[in-house]
């Protein structure tokens, strides 16, 4: 990654008339700001509605200027509809977009200083690599169409396919042309519509971090829309997850896993192991609850709901397996039987079904060569901060999530 | 045998004056009279044109009928046409291939004709009373099909198959004068048993020596008409058209006239203008026509060379005045009564259609059983009455007299004698000729 | 993507994506028996060259060896390699040869601005009414050719609605001017144009369909993302791509309406005979079977090199 970073670095941070196309104030290569402000996207009240069914239904989002943000859902959640709307392909049915700070209310995709990578690529397949990129460019009748073009090409390494059509083109490559098609036209805010979802996993691991990349490079607004947790979480500064027209939560992806606010986005955002329990007492900024009898304590902040019945939740990796009996002083912990063992290579996966027949996962590393086998007695034991607390029926829910995910 | 009134004995003179001025006459003898001649003295000819000054009309014999595909010989026709007429019509078709005739026990007849050319039933276009009539009778079932359109579409219809020996799916059809002569040089018709058409004393006698058929050993007359300037008063505004001069140059007409593809007809009235005789005219009298009837044609008077379909505009009022044939005029009349017919002092065509039984068909006696049938006067009266043509059949006004008085005194149906002194028909063509005026008015109606 | 549930990617490295790129396929399939393999194509092509050979080359062959020949019906044809015939046609017939491209080539573009804008609405605006529009297009071909086009003889006549709106409204004598009418519509050139359009509409309707209706909507979003108008978009995205279509409904539409004559003989007068008029009266009623089958093959040469010409100069071969 490192390698091939430089390599592009070099080649388009040389000396000579390309830098002057591309002022680079402060750190890095970033495009100019437009003088009216610039890439930050305020989205307030936005609701979209197809007949009866409202396909947004009432989003705030924030996105900073220069940040790679993320709109992450299972299909149908309305994360595409949203960008449509700040791309302007579609009319919000209420609420307001503000980019750069203006209202972008009303005005035409091109009057809009966005740019769109579209989810199938639409690159237009009359015309050569060089040409699509060249559309906008000429179409706004910019000069020194070539020199811009290539420069562009360079970014991504495909100057050799400049004369090519976009079907004698792999995936991946196409996948970049649309990028840089966008890219060249100097948006404040690049909008990317499920850009990766054509290509295959290998493919699309590597395009993460190239995307990633770009972005850090020339610096401006990225939002994309996914409906993969991982590539999110790979290229995403700020992700916002979104459930039937709606975000659910809003956050680093860091901030997402470890603190899930709602049962949707500890299903869809990796695994959660969930249990009924109820709260006891509050001590301080510390809440202690009940969990088949277990006491489970846990920092008031990470829980969500009141209560005082709630379901507590742990992240499978956060849990440590030991023998029965045998935990850290201080620890959260409940007795179980194993019931499954899977050994994955750089971890194995644990089944411990507790004495209520709840049934938990555990993720080990294999730091030793022991194994436990299925059967044993173990206790489970995790820090009281990294348990969260959701609103009861959060495991129904979270795993719809899962399988949505 | 009925005895004609005076205006069907006019008919007949004028016929056989249309048909034998002297020039037609040399040239019958040449083409299928010779045979007949020769037949009538019991010499045996070779062939139709054995005399011939034209090659083509002896070739026909050898060059273009089957006979090398169905070698005839002396017994090709002698079943069909045993009886009084045998030794005559051998001899005249020693070269028309034969098969066996199956009328006794196939009984069925399929009779190509042109359209709206027979009686139908009242409810039922299709229907045709005089046919179930006949069939009820005879028990001879006809299949009639109103497939010829033009004379010369339906002869590249036939063609092909009757030039190389095969038979063609009609067993009887109708063509117009000259075509008929033509099928008989080329020997693709069969000559008909007097025997079996006892009613052939019902045809109009000057019918019976028609230049292209002496002695109607061929062929017999379906219909007869005359082809004069029909007019729709409504789109002339009160003017009338007389003559073909006034036709073919009132600029107040132009583009509102239309002339007949039937070469015939067009150059024949054309001539007739002209001062000429369209039954013995030179090639310099047929190429001043061509360029009278060329100038209109620049001067875009004219609209379009049409067959029967001059109808629609006619009626419409598109069409002001057209060369129109009869029947189709009178019949017209019934959808709008304002329709003129005029026939021009000048002088004017008659012609006729006939009938006649191509080559190689098993239903040769069924024909002739249907002619028969359809020279009865009553069953003629029938069919004159719905077409409105000229009948060929002697008495048929007698009958129609009573029946439709209306009719019976039509001059258009039943011409008088004065009607029928200008009405010409038109010369015999050697194939040569055939072919350069055939190529000149192709070419003046722009193809 | 449920993988990603089981840890976050962990499972997934492993697992084996293909190329950066199309496979190449070297699959254990394609060896085998070669020779029956070989062969398959060509007996699969059997039936369509047997057709090609029966209905085509040696009707073509026939039509050749008749132009040459000299004769009559009396006294039969024979080839004697009479290669003027071809000359006398040109030169007797060359004004009905230059009318026919004209009328077919002013059809062909007068069917295309008709069609395009319906093919367009009914591709992209037409969401539910698409397959009612497209029946509606297809619908007079439920009715006879011939039937059709007697029918415009009716409400072209010279005392019909059209006519009489024509006269009272001046376009009349703006086309008499002109010198495309004469007081009237029907028997003028206009006459045969409209019916040659009319008839051969949707030829030129359903390629067009086609080729707009694959046409993928996303990129005319990107065009406009990409600051192009409607107008631009139009021009530069949709239009190339349904070139194809543009292609095949002219050529579906030119050539037969280059080789038509019953619009001819039904609408038009003896001033603008066609092609097709002079074969069918040289076939049919001069019985000039020599001249009409040199005509016929001269048609067929002309509209070959149209063409051929055509094809190049749009340039689709290289869009497909």
């Amino acid at each position: 990654m490192s390698a091939v970073t430089g390599a592009v670095r070099g080649a388009v941070t040389g000396p000579g008339p390309a830098t002057a196309a591309v002022p680079a104030p402060g750190a890095g290569r970033r495009v100019a700001a437009a003088p009216d402000g610039g890439g930050g996207v305020e989205i307030r009240g936005l609701v979209k509605a197809f007949g009866a069914t409202r396909a947004v239904d009432g989003i705030d989002i924030s996105v900073p200027e220069g940040s790679f943000f993320a709109l992450l859902g299972p299909s149908g959640c309305g994360k595409t509809t949203t960008l449509r709307m700040v791309a302007g392909l579609e009319e919000p049915t209420a609420g307001a977009i503000h980019i750069g700070g203006r209202d972008v209310a009303g005005t035409r995709p091109y009057q809009r200083p966005t740019n769109t990578v579209f989810q199938n690529y639409a690159l237009f397949p009359h015309m050569t690599i060089f040409e699509n990129v060249a559309f906008g460019l000429r179409r706004r009748k910019v000069g020194d169409v070539r020199r811009q073009v290539m420069e562009m090409l360079e970014l991504v390494e495909l100057t050799h396919l400049a004369q090519r059509k976009p079907a004698q083109l792999s995936g991946g490559q196409q996948q970049r042309i649309a990028v840089v098609r966008a890219l060249v036209n100097r948006p404040k805010v690049l909008l990317l519509d499920e850009p990766l979802g054509a290509l295959d996993l290998k493919l699309r691991r590597q395009m993460q971090l190239e995307l990633k990349r770009i972005q850090t490079e020339v610096g401006i607004t990225f939002i994309h829309v996914t409906h993969d947790q991982e590539e999110a979480m790979t290229m995403a500064d700020t992700i916002a997850v979104m459930n039937l027209g709606r975000v659910e939560q809003l956050g680093a992806p860091v901030e997402l896993y470890e603190n899930p606010r709602t049962a949707f986005v500890a299903g869809f955002l990796g695994q959660s192991n969930l249990l009924a329990a109820r709260v006891v007492a509050r001590h301080g900024d510390v809440v202690e609850l009940s969990a088949e009898g277990n006491r489970i304590l846990m920092p008031a902040a990470r829980l969500s709901v009141p209560g005082p019945d709630v379901e507590v939740g742990v992240r499978p990796e956060k849990v440590h397996l030991g023998d029965l009996g045998v935990a850290e002083e201080g620890w959260n912990r409940i007795d179980g039987t194993v019931v499954d063992a899977s050994f994955i290579g750089v971890s194995t996966q644990y089944l411990v079904r507790t004495r209520q027949d709840e049934e938990l996962t555990v993720f080990t590393q294999n730091l030793s060569t022991h194994l436990r086998r299925v059967g044993e007695q173990v206790t489970l034991s995790w820090r009281p901060e990294h348990t969260f607390g959701l609103e009861t029926g959060a495991w129904e829910r979270a795993t719809a999530a899962e399988t949505a995910s | 045998m009925p005895v004609p009134d005076r205006d069907q004995q006019e008919i007949l003179a004028q016929l056989r004056r249309a048909g034998l001025s002297r020039r037609t006459l040399l040239r019958g003898a040449g083409m299928g009279g010779a045979a007949a001649l020769l037949a009538a003295c019991g010499v045996k000819g070779t062939g139709s044109g054995a005399s011939s000054s034209s090659t083509g009309a002896s070739s026909s014999s050898t060059g273009v009928s089957s006979s090398a595909a169905a070698p005839a010989g002396s017994s090709a026709s002698g079943a069909a046409t045993s009886g009084s007429s045998a030794g005559t019509s051998s001899s005249a078709s020693a070269s028309v291939p034969s098969v066996a005739d199956r009328s006794d026990t196939d009984k069925t007849l399929n009779w190509s004709n042109w359209p709206e050319y027979i009686d139908v039933g009242e409810n039922n276009a299709s229907d045709h009373p005089t046919l179930d009539a006949f069939t009820k009778e005879t028990g001879i079932k006809v299949t009639y099909t109103e497939d010829v359109n033009d004379n010369n579409q339906y002869f590249a219809k036939i063609q092909p198959q009757l030039s190389a020996g095969r038979p063609i799916n009609a067993d009887l059809f109708v063509v117009t004068d000259w075509m008929a002569g033509k099928l008989i040089q080329l020997g693709w018709v069969q000559p008909l048993d007097h025997a079996l058409i006892p009613n052939l004393k019902n045809l109009q006698p000057a019918l019976m020596d028609v230049p292209f058929d002496k002695g109607r050993k061929y062929s017999l007359t379906w219909q007869s008409g005359l082809t004069g300037i029909a007019q729709n008063p409504a789109a002339l505004g009160g003017k009338k058209v007389e003559s073909m001069d006034q036709l073919l140059t009132d600029s107040s007409l132009r583009g509102k006239v239309t002339l007949l593809t039937e070469m015939r007809d067009t150059v024949g009235l054309t001539l007739l203008d002209l001062g000429y005789n369209p039954e013995d005219f030179t090639d310099e009298q047929f190429t001043e026509a061509m360029a009278k009837l060329q100038a209109a044609v620049d001067a875009k008077q004219i609209r379009q060379f049409t067959g029967n379909d001059y109808a629609q505009g006619l009626v419409a009022g598109d069409i002001a005045a057209c060369l129109a044939w009869t029947g189709d005029v009178v019949t017209l009349k019934a959808d709008n009564p304002d329709l003129q017919y005029v026939l021009p002092e000048a002088g004017y065509t008659l012609w006729s259609d006939n009938l006649v039984v191509p080559i190689l068909t098993p239903h040769k006696k069924n024909a002739e059983t249907l002619i028969n049938y359809y020279y009865q006067p009553a069953v003629a009266a029938q069919v004159a009455e719905a077409v409105n043509y000229i009948t060929p059949v002697v008495g048929t006004k007698e009958v129609l007299a009573k029946q439709d008085p209306e009719t019976a005194k039509n001059v258009l149906i039943f011409p008088d004698a004065a009607t029928l002194s200008k009405a010409k028909g038109f010369m015999e063509l050697d194939p040569d000729q055939e072919k350069r005026y055939n190529a000149a008015f192709a070419k003046l109606s722009g193809a | 993507m449920s993988v990603a549930a089981a840890g976050v990617g962990i499972s997934s490295v492993e697992r084996t994506g293909g190329p950066d790129g199309p496979v190449r396929g070297a699959g254990p399939d394609s060896a085998g028996p070669v020779g029956s393999r070989r062969l398959t194509p060509y007996f699969l092509l059997l039936p369509a060259l047997l057709a090609l050979v029966v209905f085509y080359v040696l009707p073509t062959l026939t039509l050749a060896s008749t132009s040459l020949q000299t004769g009559d019906l009396q006294q039969g044809y024979s080839i004697t390699w009479h290669w003027a015939t071809y000359g006398d046609v040109l030169t007797q017939y060359w004004p009905q040869f230059l009318r026919s491209f004209a009328y077919a080539a002013a059809a062909t573009l007068f069917a295309l601005l008709i069609a395009y804008p319906l093919a367009y609405t009914i591709a992209r605006r037409a969401g539910r009414w698409r397959n009612v529009l497209l029946a509606l297009v297809v619908a007079p071909f439920f009715t006879s050719f011939l039937i059709r086009t007697l029918a415009w003889r009716q409400i072209l006549a010279d005392q019909g609605w059209v006519v009489s709106i024509m006269k009272s409204t001046g376009l009349m004598s703006v086309t008499d001017w002109l010198g495309l009418t004469s007081g009237r519509l029907l028997a003028t050139p206009v006459a045969v144009v409209l019916g040659l359009t009319y008839n051969f509409l949707p030829f030129m309707t359903l390629p067009l369909y086609t080729s707009l209706e694959k046409i993928d909507p996303a990129l005319l979003q990107a065009s406009g993302d990409l600051y192009a108008n409607a107008w631009q978009g139009f021009w530069r995205v949709t239009w190339p791509l349904s070139l194809p279509g543009v292609v095949g409904g002219t050529l579906l539409t030119f050539i037969p309406a280059a080789g038509d004559f019953v619009n001819q003989q039904f609408l038009g007068s003896v001033s603008e005979t066609m092609t097709g008029n002079v074969i069918d009266s040289l076939a049919l009623t001069q019985r000039d079977y020599p001249s009409a089958a040199a005509m016929s093959l001269v048609l067929m040469v002309a509209i070959v090199v149209l063409v051929t010409v055509y094809v190049r100069r749009s340039g689709t071969d290289e869009l497909v």
